[in-house]
This record gives C-alpha cells, sequence and structure tokens, in this order.
C-alpha cells in the first residue's frame, strides 16, 4: 500500500472540506481547534497502472494547514503524527506532501525518529523530490519548444538553485539537454559555489540580474509574497515554471508573452476515484496530482519500498532515470502549457 | 520549496529545554499534577477490582491489572517525594470525582460496557498520552518510573479494546452513549489541569492531540468506522 500525507491549502478550506465530509464538530472550531486535532485517514483508493498492476492507497490529512506554520511545535507534532498514523497502518510507501517534506527537513525532525511507542522507520517514507525534479525538467524539455525557444541556445535560470530540487534540476538540465547556459541563483553563496564548481560550465548570478537574460525560469524556492518582478525587463517568450510551494506566480506575472507553468504536476491516464486531491486545487483533480505523490505510487507499482528521496542533495542522474522510466510506464504524462490552455479555455 | 525561518526554528526548539525542578513555581504545579497520577491510579485498581465483579470470568485478569495500578501509584508517590512536594490529594479527588460518580453510577447498573469505556479506555489513554509528553520533560528519577509505566498502560489499554471487540456489535450503542456522556469530562479535566502541565512543560494542545491519537486508535481497534471515530472524537474537540 501506498500513502500519502496532504493538508489543506488554508484554514478555509479545510472548514469547507471538513463539513463536507461530515465533520461539523471540527469544522466549526477554530485554529486551536484544529491545532489539537490529529490526523485522519481520510480515504482508500485503488490504482491500476497501463501494464494491468493494481495497488492500493490511503490518504492521511495530517490537519496541518500552512496558518499553523508560525507555531513550530504544532506543525512539528502534525507532520511526526501524521508519519506514526501511516506507519501504524502498515503502508509501505509514504509521500510527504505539501508543507510536511519542507517541515521535516527545515525543522529537523530526523531528530525527532520516535514518536510515543513508534519509532518511525525512514524506509517508509519519501519527500518524493526525485519524481518532482525529474517532472520540472521534462516540462521544460516539452515546453520550451512550443514557445519558440531554442533550448540549445537559451539561458535557464533556476531560482533556488542549491535547494534539494533546484541542484538534482540543474544536474539533469546540465547533463541530459543541450541547454545554452544555467544560471543559478539562490540565497547562501558557498553552497552555489559548491554547485557550479560540480556542473562547470554555468553562471551564478542574483535574481535581478538573472530574470532579464533568461529564456527559461524555473522556480523552485520560496517566493516572499512582497516579491515584485518588473514584467517589461522579462524576454518574450519567457517559459516560467512554478515548482515552489505554494503556487503563487500565475497572479503576479502570466500574460504578455510570459508563460507560467504549475511545475511538478502530473496527470495520470485514468480517472482516480478519489476526493482528496480536490484540496490541492488541481485543475483536474481526478487525474492529476503532485509529483511527489506520484513517486508513493510508482515506488509502490514497482515494490520499490524504500525512502527513495530523503534528505538533502542525495538526487543522482541515475534515480531521477529511474523514476522517469517508472513514471512513463505506468501512465504518468506531465502537465504541459497545452492542456493548462485547454483547461482554461474549457 | 518554501524556506521556512531556520533562526526562529532554533530559538523555538530551546523551549524543549528541561525546566528547573527546585523552583516553588515547579513545586506547587507538581504537587497538583502528582496528585492526579497518585488518585488516577489508585482509581484505576478499584476500578479494575470492581469490574471483576461484574466479569467474574475475568476476576484473575482483572486482579492482576488492578495489582500492576497499584505498583505505578507507588511509584510515583516515590517521585513526588523524591522532589520535597507533597501530593495535594483533596485536589485530586474533586478532580476525578464527576468520573469517579459516573463509573460508580454505571457499576451499580451493572454496565460493563460504560465501565470499560471510562476506565480502561478512557483514563487509560488520558494516561498514556500524559505519561508520553511528561516523559522528556520529567526529572531522571521519574523519568525511568514513568517510561515503566507506560509499559504497563497499554496492556491496560488493550484489555479493554479486546473485550470491547470481541463483544462490539453488543456494546456499539452503550458505547456511542457513554462517549457522548464521558469524553466532555475528559475534556474539562484536560482544562483543568493546562496550567499546571505547562508549568512542567506539557502543553495543552500536545496533550489533547495525543489523548486524541490513543483514544481513536482504540476505538478503531475495537471496530468503529473512521466516520464514527472521528464523530466521536469531535466530542473532545468541542470546547
Amino acid at each position: 500500500m501506498f500513502g500519502l500525507i496532504g493538508h489543506s491549502t488554508s484554514f478555509e478550506a479545510a472548514r469547507l472540506k471538513a463539513m463536507e465530509l461530515g465533520f461539523d464538530h471540527i469544522a466549526d472550531g477554530d485554529l486551536d481547534v484544529w491545532c489539537s486535532a490529529p490526523p485522519q485517514l481520510v480515504e482508500h483508493v485503488e490504482v491500476t497502472s497501463p501494464v494491468g498492476i493494481t495497488i492500493e492507497g490511503a490518504y492521511i490529512d495530517s490537519c496541518f494547514v500552512p496558518e499553523m506554520l508560525s507555531r513550530f511545535k504544532t506543525a512539528r507534532r502534525k507532520v511526526l503524527n501524521a508519519m506514526e498514523l501511516a506507519q501504524k497502518k502498515g503502508i509501505n510507501i509514504t509521500a510527504l506532501g505539501g508543507f510536511t517534506s519542507i517541515i521535516f527537513e527545515n525543522f529537523n525532525l530526523l531528530q525527532h525518529q520516535n514518536v510515543r511507542s513508534t519509532t518511525l522507520q525512514w524506509q517508509r517514507f519519501t519527500t518524493g523530490n526525485t519524481h518532482t525534479a525529474w517532472v520540472i525538467c521534462r516540462q521544460v524539455e516539452n515546453n520550451a519548444p512550443s514557445l519558440g525557444i531554442d533550448l540549445s541556445k537559451a539561458k535557464v535560470a533556476v531560482v533556488g538553485a542549491t535547494g534539494d530540487i533546484g541542484s538534482a534540476v540543474c544536474r539533469w538540465l546540465q547533463a541530459r539537454t543541450k541547454v545554452g547556459e544555467l544560471l543559478l541563483v539562490a540565497r547562501q553563496q558557498q553552497p552555489l559555489l559548491d554547485l557550479q564548481q560540480e556542473l562547470g560550465d554555468s553562471r551564478i548570478l542574483s535574481l535581478e540580474e538573472a530574470l532579464p537574460e533568461a529564456d527559461v525560469v524555473v522556480w523552485v524556492a520560496s517566493m516572499p509574497r512582497t516579491l515584485e518582478i518588473d514584467q517589461a525587463s522579462l524576454k518574450k517568450p519567457c517559459l516560467m515554471i512554478d515548482g515552489g510551494y505554494p503556487k503563487n506566480l500565475n497572479s503576479k506575472v502570466a500574460g504578455g508573452g510570459i508563460h507560467v507553468l504549475k511545475g511538478g504536476i502530473v496527470e495520470f491516464c485514468r480517472d482516480i476515484g478519489w476526493s482528496m486531491m480536490a484540496i490541492a486545487e488541481m485543475d483536474r483533480p481526478q487525474r492529476q496530482m503532485f509529483a511527489c505523490f506520484a513517486e508513493a505510487m510508482l515506488l509502490e507499482f514497482e515494490r520499490c519500498h524504500t525512502n527513495f528521496s530523503w534528505g538533502r542533495n542525495n538526487i543522482t542522474l541515475e534515480k531521477m532515470d529511474f523514476i522517469g522510466a517508472a513514471s512513463v510506464r505506468h501512465g504518468f504524462s506531465t502537465l504541459n502549457l497545452q492542456s493548462n490552455l485547454q483547461a482554461t479555455a474549457a | 520549496m518554501t524556506t521556512l525561518n531556520a533562526p526562529e526554528a532554533t530559538v523555538m526548539e530551546a523551549q524543549d529545554a528541561l525546566p528547573d525542578f527546585t523552583t516553588a513555581e515547579y513545586k506547587d504545579a507538581y504537587s497538583r499534577i502528582n496528585a492526579i497520577v497518585i488518585e488516577g491510579e489508585q482509581e484505576a485498581h478499584d476500578n479494575y477490582i470492581s469490574l471483576g465483579t461484574l466479569i467474574p470470568d475475568q476476576a484473575e485478569e482483572l486482579k492482576r491489572l488492578a495489582r500492576m495500578e497499584m505498583k505505578h501509584m507507588k511509584g510515583f508517590t516515590s517521585c513526588g517525594r523524591n522532589l520535597g512536594v507533597e501530593a495535594d490529594m483533596v485536589f485530586a479527588k474533586t478532580f476525578f470525582e464527576p468520573l469517579h460518580t459516573n463509573f460508580q453510577a454505571a457499576l451499580k447498573e451493572g454496565k460493563v460496557v460504560t465501565c470499560l469505556l471510562i476506565q480502561a479506555l478512557l483514563i487509560e489513554a488520558f494516561a498514556i498520552s500524559a505519561y508520553h509528553i511528561y516523559i522528556p520533560v520529567a526529572d531522571p528519577f521519574a523519568r525511568k518510573i514513568t517510561e515503566g509505566v507506560v509499559k504497563d498502560e497499554y496492556t491496560h489499554l488493550n484489555y479493554g479494546q479486546e473485550w470491547l471487540k470481541a463483544n462490539f456489535e453488543a456494546s456499539k450503542d452503550e458505547l456511542f452513549e457513554a462517549n457522548k456522556t464521558n469524553l466532555p469530562l475528559i475534556r474539562s479535566m484536560l482544562e483543568d489541569v493546562a496550567s499546571d502541565a505547562a508549568v512542567l512543560h506539557m502543553e495543552k494542545e500536545d496533550l489533547i492531540e495525543d489523548f486524541l491519537i490513543a483514544y481513536q486508535e482504540a476505538l478503531g481497534e475495537i471496530g468503529f468506522t473512521s466516520r464514527d471515530i472521528a464523530r466521536m472524537a469531535a466530542a473532545a474537540l468541542a470546547v
């Protein structure tokens, strides 16, 4: 069985969902009530891949909402409790979705392996970052040409280049595609210098310097709400892959030759009978999902029960090859601009 | 990928540090918390003995559980002594009064299911969650004692679970009813203890969530669906 640990995009959305599911008492509660609400296994699903393998899965809502981010202990507890529930339910491989993997990484939850009487078995969990990185790379390769951008001449800026996903994207683009030039953007200098040395041909730039030069921008960093992007200074056409979480780039820059694509999203080849992906605000919630969730499915399809994506900077090209091949074999395709446009038109 | 504010996380992490066990404030709060634990174990002992009269074929097993509770009570009494704290037993008696009354009423009416829900599910889940949260912030002596106790308490929770699971269909309606009446009492007990627990670095939010996790898990083992469980547990969240 595979598992997905997710959460609502906001407190308000969480209350609406709880109401819809008939949990009125919780829905009516204030944020303090939600802070004390235990994780819930909300639904079971069955998924059959085109090669005929059927797997079972479960969606666990951690009852975390982004409004809890400032409450460090609450956020930590929500993630650990959801992981404990997944393990106790005997789930082989569970993806940490949305903010949960970010909390795990940034709040150093590796130090909290014991949750009450349970010792968390890390091999049962994956951040899903390998698949996310592979999907973002494929989104660059698939969509740049459709906008008339010749990747072999293009400058591709990776914002958040030194992160787990960002560095994997850089490695892949450098090794497996012929991008004209990689522009590396990140806040910390030393990791940037290390990455540049590893990659060879690439340039370190500030965000302000990189944006006007870039034909393609891959965002895998946090974006401050106050960030203003001078649209006039951008190249046209420009492909922007919004690979961060939450996805808020569209409202900032889309239009006038700037094409924003939700990054790290995949679509399964047939409808999945679940209701929970609607809370992730997917355009086609029966088929679309975060690539990190799909990674748990892929690992279950492949009977590869291991913490495939774990820690920082452990994503290798070989792992991306493996998960990418599995992704194609089991009926996933990457979200691209055309289907976005179709969805908008519909 | 969003990055959270690391320095803030560091500051918050520091709050996990142990409290100063020697302050007057700590000892004052401990006198009530310690009393609750001692009284709780005493009640548990008495309740298991009483349950033996309702389930005579299980009387021996229940006596065994009761003996363990007595051992726990002695352990916790020594924890107070170790810190030079006198347990406020008057407070603890009042604290348990509503639940005690409900248990005694059910006992009189021969309601095994209600008695098991109160003692073997609610009180045990309450104890397990509180002990788990206490262990990391306890003084070294109490930590050792509590770690031993918590292992036993799981077997007690398990006892009630197994009995109710075996008699699930016949017990279901009474369990719904007993939950409705008694779960809100646990919630107010958690409220009553919150400020003292905070002095011991145990947070109300943690106590409630961990209690609900243990309680929901027990209800699941007994045979309730997740929807039933969420509905039943909601009574503990609504203040």
